[in-house]
């Protein structure tokens, strides 16, 4: 049954929608039900964001804690930091290259900050001075891959490695307590109404700093960040000639050094791009949880998850087509399946196992709908 | 200056070779060729492969260099150094499929490396590109349905007519086509004819045609040349030749080659 569906709309959809697109460009004149139905399924986006909406509406069925406030915060460093990093991941694939050491620069730059900040130095400085190690991290790896001609697979192993171990060695292999992540306690006096009558009542009252706030620490700081990060990567992908041009590298590489076009500079950029996303994301993560550890056997499930998210998202891993906004779409689908799981309740040997069964799943779904939106999209 | 032993009128030609050699070790590719493209003339190029097509043409395009033998790009003898200048001397070259990004939209592809942006900020002016794009393309009449689709989308014929549209809008003047109509049906390959045709009665951009069809030649160049083991062979106004005549040299150097590989004994 559902093959004649998803058999029928393919063929019939170019076919109806031919005559109007040779006739005139503008087809926003008659927005139909359908149209916006098909416009909606043509964004690469389209498909990631139905499967995304079905895991939501299952768990919103089967728990009813799933919608809810307190789970919305929950789920929110299940999915924040993974957009970011998948959003760097992305401007690297859509350049047909790959970067698997954000893993290990995640755990790396929280330890830079650290020792800076043991060094004297204040936050902020340090927190630049973190990143701009991290942008080092990338400009290794665009060297290696651009000028020296290394693939970027191999050279970002060696670096996720690499960068892991000298992690360990910084670190003496000990987690620290993150500086400017303190929690500092006291007590306020609150105004109550107890029965009619207002009583003053002293409360305790947990605080961190405003680096903190901002830096990871607030309810809401990863998201924000989030968000700003990945719809600043789509506009520069959409939007400017950084990002025109590395999707000309990444979909014809002759091409676009027969245009003039720098291809070594627009590798190496996207690289430091996304080295230091995740060196910032590695702070964010590490004032929240407000230690930073040495986790290295994390390092390369942090970077499959980012990875993962990107090309669920609907990014390719052959380069020239890709969606930040997607792989945000596909970082919250990959959070809201680990948070819904855990909060059905799912036994913890289990979860794994049923997390890659429904990824499978969801990527069927995801495939089948992209195939419609192909057949839709056909001029 | 040595340019006076020339009968010909020399300030018609926006580009002439002459007694260009190039060998390849062994092999020689050209041997003393000499070339002449006028103002607004679509010349076509005929030969078969290896006969020595696309080393002159890599020559021309500045992509290599020949042993001897001068260019002389509207009027001023050049060395040219590189495809980068011989481009800003105005000679361009739509190869096949080395031109498009297929994952970049149609009006993309035709600004890359020049696109507009908003004045005094980072951000791609994409509708004045898009409504630049659609003139150029109606000026030289190119119909593409839409612009905001990746070339991937368009058919060969179409793809094609962009990289040519791309080269023309990029201020060139001095136009290679190698072999435009590869691997096209008959309805593709008219609709690139066309536009030959179209930029020929425009007159503003002189074009080189390496095509393998005599009739095509026929029809939308102005002049042939025929190049043959290296050598031009050949060099008439397309008026004063017919497919009868290109046809009969082809087969007489066919039946020469034999004759030579079976020997002077008949193969005995």
């Amino acid at each position: 049954m559902s093959d004649v569906r998803t058999g029928g709309v393919p063929g019939g959809s170019p076919t109806a929608q031919l005559p109007t697109e040779a006739e005139a460009e503008p087809r926003a004149a008659r927005p139909g039900a359908r149209d916006m139905a098909r416009r909606f399924l043509t964004m690469r986006e389209g498909s990631i964001i139905v499967v995304m909406l079905l895991a939501a509406l299952y768990f919103t069925v089967k728990t009813d804690r799933f919608f809810t406030h307190a789970n919305f915060v929950t789920l929110l460093p299940y999915f924040a930091p993974f957009a970011i990093l998948a959003a760097g991941e992305v401007m690297l694939m859509v350049a047909a290259e790959i970067d698997l050491s954000i893993g290990s620069v995640f755990l790396f730059a929280p330890f830079i900050f650290y020792e800076l900040n043991q060094a004297g130095f204040p936050l902020i400085p340090c927190l630049l001075l973190a990143l701009l190690a991290s942008a080092v991290v990338g400009v290794i790896n665009g060297v290696f891959t651009a000028v020296i001609g290394v693939s970027s697979f191999i050279t970002t192993l060696g670096m996720l490695l690499g960068l892991a171990g000298l992690t360990l060695i910084i670190s003496h292999a000990q987690p620290v307590a993150m500086p400017g992540a303190e929690v500092t306690t006291h007590t306020v006096n609150v105004e109550r109404v107890v029965n009619g009558q207002t009583v003053v009542l002293p409360e305790k009252v947990n605080e961190i700093g405003t680096f903190a706030k901002i830096f990871g620490g607030g309810t809401y700081s990863q998201l924000i960040w989030a968000l700003i990060i990945v719809v600043g990567v789509q506009v520069v992908l959409t939007r400017t000639r950084w990002g025109i041009y590395t999707i000309a590298v990444g979909g014809n590489k002759l091409a676009a050094a027969e245009a003039g076009i720098n291809v070594r500079m627009t590798v190496i950029r996207n690289f430091i791009m996304c080295s230091v996303f995740a060196g910032f994301v590695g702070i964010l993560e590490a004032v929240r949880t407000s230690s930073a550890t040495p986790d290295t056997a994390g390092a390369s499930e942090t970077m499959f998850r980012a990875v993962s998210a990107a090309v669920i998202g609907g990014t390719l891993l052959i380069g020239g087509q890709g969606t930040a906004i997607g792989a945000l779409i596909g970082a919250l689908f990959l959070g809201i399946l680990r948070d819904g799981l855990t909060l059905e309740g799912v036994n913890a040997d289990y979860l794994d196992f049923i997390l890659g069964l429904a990824i499978l799943g969801a990527m069927v779904i995801n495939v089948y709908i992209g195939r419609v939106r192909r057949g839709s999209g056909r001029a | 200056m040595p340019e006076q032993r020339v009968a010909q009128p020399a300030q018609d030609d926006v580009l002439r070779v002459e007694n260009i050699s190039k060998r390849f070790g062994p092999v020689t590719a050209l041997r003393d060729v000499n070339l002449r493209l006028r103002k607004g003339e679509v010349l076509g190029l005929l030969g078969d492969n290896g006969a020595g097509k696309s080393t002159l043409i890599k020559i021309i395009s500045g992509f290599q260099k020949p042993d001897s033998g001068r260019v002389i790009v509207k009027g001023e003898e050049t060395e040219l150094r590189s495809v980068d200048h011989a481009r800003s001397l105005g000679i361009d070259c739509v190869y096949q499929d080395l031109a498009l990004v297929n994952d970049l939209s149609v009006y993309h592809n035709l600004f890359l490396k020049r696109e507009k942006r908003y004045p005094g900020l980072p951000f791609l002016a994409n509708r004045a590109m898009r409504r630049e794009a659609r003139q150029a393309l109606d000026q030289i009449g190119v119909n593409v349905p839409r612009l905001d689709v990746p070339v991937a989308k368009l058919s060969g014929g179409q793809r094609q007519a962009i990289a040519v549209a791309r080269t023309v809008n990029s201020d060139a003047d001095i136009i290679l086509l190698d072999e435009p109509l590869a691997a096209m049906g008959a309805k593709e390959g008219a609709m690139i004819l066309d536009l030959v045709a179209r930029l020929r009665a425009e007159g503003r951009v002189s074009i080189i045609m390496i095509a393998h069809n005599y009739v095509h030649v026929l029809q939308s160049c102005d002049r042939v040349n025929l190049i043959q083991d290296g050598e031009i062979t050949f060099d008439k106004p397309t008026g004063d030749t017919s497919v009868e005549e290109l046809n009969e040299i082809v087969v007489e150097e066919y039946r020469r080659a034999r004759l030579a590989a079976v020997g002077p004994n008949g193969g005995a």
